[in-house]
């Protein structure tokens, strides 16, 4: 028999526990820990389309930080939000590289959403049982337009004031509701203090809220039906079963990374090539400058509403305008119930050909926008 | 009067059984009040009909009377003209034993008017301080002098400018001598060509012009279309009831009433002697009378159009070259500080467009801009030195405003180089994290 050491006649005492431990245990940590070990990511020719999901939340997060650094100085009124803008960019600490993020990262948000959509309806990943996914996504995408067209007149500036009368206008066009809609929309008949109220209350307390619902739902259904694999690679591959695939930490992780970081460089060159302008401050009583467009992202349907004729077949023809942009929207909304095959028939053939005749026409009238 | 008489003594009887319910008669057909009849002349005066001829100028037209300040205060005609107005009776009413004042001709109105505008005493009873000087002045003005000596009795006197029923006053819109009415009613003779024929003032005709020149000019376009009230009329060079073309002495003083800063560098030139000395109207000699249009930079230097060419370029009533050659630099130096001042708007509102902080000089443009309006005025004193000091003040401002305006375009291409330089440590990040894959282990189990 050994002598007793101190340590043998020492109570036994539990095991040291450190900060993740303690943090592990009270969040229950352990289960994400686990998911995110067996969370895998298909490989094939479309792999890198996955990267624009998580490139578009990289920037919505710059969206998010940046707009609150710009809510710490913004003023809505007509007295005040030109001249706070001003301040934010001549007196606040790298206020003008705050805005530009914020105005630049909007952009290319929109811009990421466009191709994440494509790619998505591309690989088919709309189909049972991502319906609510293709749904919420498509939500999110008209949400971040809304984003877009309310935060684009809180600088008060003539481009801005100009441009969003000009949108707003549009609202009206709408049958039957379209002047109540237009009322509610500028808060009165014309653009004034109160739509600029308006507008930063949607765009700084409605829409994040909304956003946070889809975005949550939106990523809850990602991670629960993982990713979707065109139909090429399991053909190809054999079976679905056959397909490789990477653990998502940290092989994906860090590709995803790589895309935030490309998607961050690709927002310093535009903002140092082409920094956002302050312009003039909005005068509602002078005349409009010339050659006001809207955003890119709405300039395919200004462009084509501003040279349709004046009626079609009886129809105002801005009202016609609207109502077939409202109809693709509610067409690209629905495309998981209207090619619910599992392989491709003809209804995704004729939607192969609306898309395509769509994507042309985006590209045609932006570019015609851009240069007229 | 003889024709009308009969007509009269008819009505009067008439008005005398029932005329006493014509007004009532009137509200009830929702006419627009007239006066009330307090009075018997109205119903003889009061009727369009009954006046033809050279008595129509004895007809006065109820509704006017409504609106004249007299009638307004109180008065009827009575106070005016005197006569009974109890009687119905046209002798009596119009006797001189009943204290009618009658107005035989134009030579008697100044006086007629005068008799109430000229007693400080009565004038108190309807303000504190009134003005009693008014038909003093009228008989030392042109009209009054020609009234007086020659007997002419086509000139204007109170009732031609101000109405002789339905007065209003002065600051009555309405009025024939409110500011802007006044060029008007002065033109209603001056500018009657068969009028102003043959008359003449020292000497000179009067022409029948002037209206038209001045509607051209600086003056009438601020009045009548920027309604600016303190913009000068007829009566603000001449004078309203002692009204006179200013003498050539007095030129600069008539303008000075306004223009006061250049006024008073003006009387302190040579300039002004030698104007005077040559019997040149003083501002008139470079701005014209009537016809002052809109001072313009091009007025100064020796080119094509300036004024200062017109005596400097050929020496006339004895003009010098080393003038001609001040009035040049004077020009050139303006020219300098307006190109200055252009630049350097158009330098702080790039970067004011671009979101860069000018606050500071674009205030100070201001000041640039403040020497560009003294040094104009500044010609008027027709030395190049006191110009010069402000024009070279106002330059100093915009070469510094210009620096800094310049110093914020520059600190805004550094934020883009820097910027665009932030791309290197991403691009870096990004071919580490690349590096760092590759040496991943393969993936290769399948999902």
């Amino acid at each position: 028999m050994s002598p007793a050491t101190p340590e043998k006649l020492a109570p036994a005492l539990p095991p040291k526990r450190g900060l993740r431990d303690f943090f592990v245990e009270r969040l229950g940590l352990d289960g994400i820990q686990a998911l995110m070990a067996k969370k895998r990511v298909p490989i094939h020719r479309s792999t890198p389309f996955y990267f624009l999901g998580g490139m578009a939340l990289f920037l919505f997060g710059i969206q998010l930080v940046t707009g609150m650094l710009l809510s710490l100085y913004y003023k809505p009124s007509t007295d005040q939000a030109f001249e706070s803008v001003q301040a934010i960019m001549t007196e606040v600490d790298f206020g003008w590289l705050v805005r530009s993020a914020h105005a630049w990262s909007a952009n290319l948000l929109i811009g990421i959403l466009f191709l994440h959509i494509l790619t998505a309806y591309i690989m088919r990943a709309y189909r049972r049982p991502r319906e609510m996914t293709w749904f919420s996504g498509m939500l999110l995408f008209f949400l971040f337009l809304a984003f877009g067209f309310s935060g684009y007149l809180l600088p008060w500036n003539q481009l801005a004031f100009f441009a969003s009368s000009v949108g707003t206008a549009l609202v009206g066009k709408v049958p039957f509701v379209g002047e109540q809609l237009l009322l509610w929309a500028r808060g009165g008949e014309n653009v004034t203090g109160e739509t600029l109220v308006r507008f930063y209350a949607l765009h700084v307390a409605v829409f994040p809220v909304i956003a946070f619902v889809l975005l949550g739902m939106h990523l809850y259904l990602v991670q629960k039906h993982g990713m979707s694999v065109p139909d090429a690679a399991v053909k190809k591959l054999g079976g679905k079963e056959n397909v490789p695939s990477m653990p998502f930490v940290p092989h994906f992780l860090l590709r995803d990374m790589v895309g935030w970081y490309l998607a961050l460089a690709i927002l310093a060159a535009l903002a140092a090539l082409f920094p956002w302008e302050l312009g003039e401050k909005a005068d509602p009583f002078g005349s409009a400058p010339v050659g006001i467009k809207p955003e890119w992202y709405f300039l395919f349907m200004f462009q084509a509403l501003r040279h349709l004729p004046a009626h079609i077949y009886g129809v105002e023809g801005e009202i016609a305008g609207v109502l077939f942009f409202g109809f693709c929207g509610i067409v690209a909304m629905l495309v998981p119930l209207l090619d619910r095959t599992a392989t491709a028939g003809w209804p995704r053939r004729i939607l192969n050909v609306l898309a395509a005749m769509a994507v042309i026409f985006f590209i045609v009238m932006t570019a015609w926008g851009l240069i007229e | 009067m003889r024709s009308v008489l009969p007509k009269v003594v008819l009505l009067a009887l008439a008005v005398s059984l029932g005329g006493g319910s014509s007004r009532l008669a009137a509200q009830q057909a929702g006419e627009p009040p007239t006066p009330p009849e307090e009075t018997s002349c109205v119903k003889c005066h009061g009727l369009s009909d009954l006046w033809e001829g050279d008595q129509r100028r004895l007809y006065v037209p109820v509704d006017h009377l409504a609106g004249d300040v007299h009638w307004q205060k109180g008065l009827r005609c009575h106070d005016c003209h005197g006569g009974d107005t109890q009687t119905t009776n046209f002798i009596t009413a119009h006797a001189v034993e009943s204290g009618f004042r009658p107005v035989k001709s134009p030579a008697e109105v100044p006086d007629f008017c005068g008799h109430c505008h000229s007693d400080i005493q009565y004038m108190r009873r309807y303000n504190p301080s009134p003005r009693t000087d008014q038909v003093a002045e009228y008989w030392t003005s042109g009209h009054g002098q020609r009234l007086k000596s020659d007997g002419d009795t086509k000139v204007a006197t109170c009732v031609s400018c101000h109405g002789g029923h339905g007065i209003r006053p002065v600051d009555d819109v309405q009025s024939p001598v409110y500011p802007t009415q006044v060029a008007n009613t002065c033109a209603t003779c001056h500018a009657n060509a068969e009028l102003m024929t043959g008359r003449q003032y020292h000497g000179r005709p009067l022409g029948h012009d002037q209206f038209e020149l001045w509607s051209q000019g600086v003056h009438a376009q601020a009045l009548l279309k920027k309604h600016d009230l303190a913009s000068a009329t007829c009566n603000d060079c001449h004078g309203n009831h002692g009204a006179v073309p200013p003498e050539v002495s007095s030129v600069a003083n008539a303008c000075g009433k306004c223009h006061v800063k250049v006024a008073e560098l003006f009387d302190n030139t040579r300039m002004k002697h030698r104007f005077e000395q040559l019997d040149l109207p003083g501002c008139v000699t470079c701005h014209s009378n009537h016809a002052i249009h809109s001072p313009s930079d091009e007025m100064l230097g020796m080119q094509a159009g300036a004024v200062c060419a017109k005596c400097h370029e050929a020496g006339k009533f004895g003009a010098t070259l080393a003038g001609a050659q001040e009035a040049r630099e004077m020009r050139g130096k303006l020219e300098q500080l307006k190109r200055d001042i252009a630049a350097a708007k158009d330098t702080v509102a790039r970067a004011e467009r671009l979101g860069m902080e000018v606050r500071g000089p674009r205030f100070d443009l201001h000041k640039a801009e403040t020497s560009l309006t003294n040094a104009r005025s500044l010609i008027h004193s027709f030395a190049p030195e006191p110009m010069n000091t402000t024009l070279d003040e106002g330059l100093k401002v915009t070469a510094d405003v210009q620096l800094r305006a310049e110093h914020a375009l520059g600190q805004y291409t550094y934020r883009r180089i820097w910027l665009a330089l932030s791309l290197v440590p991403i691009l870096l990040v990004v071919i580490l994290l690349l590096l760092y894959i590759r040496a991943l282990p393969e993936p290769n189990s399948h999902a």
